[in-house]
């Protein structure tokens, strides 16, 4: 008996890793095969790292001044400086922090949100769901900016930790809609109902059960949030709504658009954080493409021959 | 004479990036003469669908021809370009695929299906095309209003019809129908299969017909090709497959085949019944000597009825079931036969308690099961489990057999660990999966139809229920793995005592594995009693049709001689 035991740990031991990594491998596989997500990919690496390695690639700190103000583009400055007489370059290369990590926390935070309420709202029926169903509502039929303006003007000051909360409150609702539609889909499916024969708790048919079938949609719903999160991050710092005081690009364009930029002729100031931004936002939306490929086979096929 | 279609040596292979190539047509060669109807048969798998796409053009990736050629009156038809190939949809090759529901625009009404074909190839003028709609109707047996209709209104052997006529259109030289009744009622196929019988005749066309279903095919072609693994292993006229099959593929395909009226009924694994009938009291005796079971109860339906609402805003309420009474006794097999709609699978919802009854009560033992809470819904499911009639979608792709056994063993057996293992393992072995620690590792795709339908088994006595209730747990399963699952099912009742509600329209399989049969239609029982003696001697007319609907060569051999 103990032999055969041994016989079946080892077994299980040399079949279930390789499983869980060949579906990790593979879906890689497919998002690099895919070449807008690989595109994607590309973008959102370099992004990372320089964030990662802001203080290695600065040539200045974030907010060291005392530099000319509002230089032209020169070889110690390749941006030029700030009306605060900052170096630009500098201020991007840090700002990339802020952006990045609001960008994914918030994103991750919002998908949390919106898997555990759009599961549970699929999943139930009855009162419970028609209160769910009338909370959500609520949430999407405001108009999203508004309501972050509010509560941002509410929890003034309050820095990063107001912002990501502010971009959590407000754009957890699709999420939770397309995830519920999935779910109510799954529930139907006779595993499920096998599930509950079999003596499953609720909460296990709902996590266990249904939440792995949809991995690859809460990948994609990740990969939005994310890029609304970051659009909404640097658009309340454009509005001054958040701390004024650290470097991000969404501050960047806030002094900027303080001190005229424009004006002085300093567009650069205005159009490289906003670059920037886009950038982000659109090398998450190329990988979107990717995952959409994980999640429909079909999409990952040639053309027709 | 020339041959219309001619195939020469066509392989088609699957080819997707990460996975194996699949060759799936394996140099397959064969040619069809002007008029012919002939049947494509094969089990799941076995390349059928991919060479009727492959004939027609209709293949996508990552399907590949890799080799050989197909002549369509005299072209190759693989050197088409796009244009050419959709201008020859007129007058050329068509095709019916199997679901009706899915082939048609739901948004749009059946006429401008038809509006859309006239258009794109201007065969037929403007003012001819009200005529010509009616006509194509008439053909397939529908009534004009329905070109009025959405697909939605319609049931799935009009909307199968309506793709027929729309396949008509076009006035094809060849048709290929792939499994056009598959998924429709027994009684709607026979009658679908009559349609395109004599359409066939009448309007002159070569016919293909793919079908898994070796008795459908039998009683309407001429000639039939056999398919196994991507080769043809036998080609020649029906009456010759029927009567002197030469290939070994094609003998065990026909034995799965058997009158379910006749006195005795026999199939490969599978003893006659008549013989072990006189055993039913020994092992009912022996049911209730079996250990670890506290006590046995009987399933009571008394009187239920089940009306659901209204589907639509002054609609009629539907009324699933009528007025149902009958019990289970502990150890019995009892059939539940009827078409779809008929109420059947209602009846097995009622007495688990995912649905509630409109009027009358289901009991189990003492508990009365529309009045139980969630925990005690629980407890009924420790007594009376079900088997799925689809093992495709019963089990989580994602789970390894091994975790989806150990769920109910951990809920309903309390055990954990190396225990809860052994008992995964114990459970493998009754269901015949061995070697056992490699299926327990398995995930279902790794398995057959045939074995995954074995681990939902499985999971249906981990609990070791009193009830089973299968729902047509062998319809989706190839031919030659039917047998071995019924008569798993059958060995588990005689041994482990376990009752069983089978529900199924398929009146052979009923004859296999119960002694008891109740027939359903429109929600009433419409007879009862012993599954032979009802079988051999049918006295409702409902039950007479269900019984000549089923597809039987032989009787395609009664009728040719």
């Amino acid at each position: 008996m103990t032999t055969t035991q041994n016989l079946t740990s080892a077994t299980e031991a040399a079949i279930k890793p390789p499983r869980r990594f060949a579906f990790i491998t593979r879906s890689a596989a497919t998002l690099w095969a895919n070449w807008k997500s690989r595109l994607g990919l590309i973008i959102l690496a370099c992004f990372i790292l320089v964030a990662i390695f802001a203080p290695l690639l600065a040539p200045y700190g974030a907010s060291q001044d005392g530099f000319e103000r509002n230089a032209d583009a020169s070889p110690e400055h390749w941006f030029g400086t700030t009306a605060a007489g900052e170096d630009v370059l500098s201020q991007l290369i840090y700002g990339s922090q802020i952006s990045v990590a609001v960008g994914f926390i918030a994103g991750l935070l919002s998908t949390i949100v919106a898997m555990v309420i759009g599961l549970s709202w699929g999943y139930i029926r009855g009162f419970g769901a028609d209160v769910i169903n009338f909370i959500v509502n609520l949430f999407l039929v405001i108009p999203g900016l508004p309501l972050m303006i509010v509560i941002a003007a509410y929890l003034q000051n309050g820095g990063l930790v107001m912002i990501v909360a502010v971009i959590v409150i407000t754009g957890w609702a699709w999420g939770a809609r397309v995830l519920r539609a999935q779910t109510q889909t799954l529930r139907s499916r006779d595993f499920v109902t096998a599930a509950r024969f079999s003596g499953e708790p609720a909460w296990r048919i709902v996590f266990k059960e249904i939440l792995p079938n949809m991995t690859s949609i809460i990948a994609g719903g990740f990969f939005g949030a994310a890029t609304s999160a970051i659009l909404a991050e640097a658009g309340l710092e454009f509005l001054g709504l958040g701390d004024s005081s650290i470097v991000s690009w969404g501050t960047i364009l806030y002094w900027a658009q303080n001190s005229n930029a424009l004006l002085t002729g300093q567009w650069i100031l205005l159009f490289a954080p906003g670059l920037c931004i886009a950038l982000l936002a659109l090398s998450l939306t190329l990988i979107n493409f990717g995952v959409d490929a994980i999640s429909n086979p079909r999409l990952r096929e040639g053309k027709s021959r | 004479m020339n041959p219309i279609l001619e195939v020469k040596n066509l392989s088609v292979v699957y080819e997707s990036s990460g996975f194996n190539a699949l060759q799936a047509v394996d140099h397959v060669s064969f040619a069809l003469e002007a008029g012919e109807f002939v049947g494509l048969v094969g089990e799941s798998g076995s390349g059928k669908s991919t060479l009727g796409l492959a004939i027609t053009r209709l293949q996508k990736p990552p399907a590949r021809t890799n080799g050989g050629q197909i002549f369509f009156r005299g072209k190759d038809i693989r050197e088409l370009d796009a244009e050419t190939l959709r201008q020859q949809r007129q007058g050329g090759f068509a095709m019916v695929l199997q679901s009706g529901m899915n082939a048609l625009n739901p948004v749009r009404t059946i006429r401008n299906h038809f509006i859309d074909i006239f258009r794109a190839h201007g065969h037929v003028g403007k003012s001819g095309w009200d005529a010509r709609q009616i006509e194509l109707m008439e053909k397939v047996g529908l009534p004009k209003e329905t070109l009025a209709r959405f697909p939605g209104e319609l049931s799935g052997g009009m909307r199968q019809r309506v793709s027929i006529a729309l396949a008509l259109s076009l006035e094809p030289q060849l048709m290929v129908f792939d499994e056009p009744t598959t998924a429709l009622d027994v009684l709607v196929q026979q009658a679908i299969m009559d349609t395109i019988k004599s359409l066939q005749k009448s309007e002159g066309f070569t016919a293909v017909l793919i079908s898994h279903d070796l008795g459908v095919v039998l009683e309407s072609t001429q000639r039939v090709l056999v398919m196994h693994e991507g080769r043809i292993v036998e080609d020649a006229p029906s009456r010759d497959i029927l009567e002197n099959p030469q290939d070994e593929y094609t003998r065990m395909l026909l034995s799965h085949y058997a009158d379910p009226r006749a006195e005795v009924v026999e199939l490969p694994g599978f003893p006659d019944r008549a013989g072990r009938d006189t055993g039913g009291a020994a092992r009912t005796a022996g049911a209730t000597a079996r250990d670890g079971r506290s006590s046995d109860s009987a399933i009571v339906v008394d009187h239920v009825s089940k009306v659901y609402p209204p589907p639509r805003r002054g609609e009629q309420a539907v009324t699933a079931v009528d007025d149902v009474s009958f019990t289970l006794e502990p150890g019995q097999s009892l059939a539940l036969v009827g078409a779809s709609g008929s109420g059947k699978s209602t009846i097995a919802k009622l007495i688990t308690g995912i649905e509630k009854p409109t009027a009358g009560t289901v009991e189990f033992g003492r508990l009365d099961v529309a009045q139980l809470g969630r925990r005690q819904i629980r407890e009924l499911h420790k007594n009376v489990q079900m088997i799925f009639q689809d093992p495709y979608s019963a089990l989580n792709p994602l789970h390894t057999v091994e975790y989806t056994l150990t769920r109910p063993v951990v809920n309903f057996g309390g055990l954990r660990g190396p225990a809860a293992r052994k008992r995964v393992l114990e459970l493998l072995e009754t269901v015949g999966l061995a070697p056992v620690e490699q299926f327990a590792a398995k995930l279902p795709h790794q398995l057959s139809g045939g074995q995954r339908q074995r681990v939902v088994i499985a999971r249906a006595l981990a609990s070791n229920p009193q009830v089973l209730i299968a729902d047509e747990p062998v319809s989706m399963l190839d031919v030659s793995l039917r047998a071995g699952v019924l008569a798993l099912l059958e060995d588990l009742r005689a041994q482990w005592g376990v009752s069983m509600l089978y529900i199924t329209h398929d009146l052979l399989s009923a004859r296999l594995v119960t002694e008891n049969i109740m027939v359903l239609n429109g929600g009433r029982v419409v007879e009862r009693g012993n599954t032979a003696q009802v079988l051999q001697h049918p006295e409702d007319e409902y039950t007479i049709r269900l019984l000549d609907a089923v597809p039987n060569p032989a009787r395609a051999r009664g009728a040719a001689v």
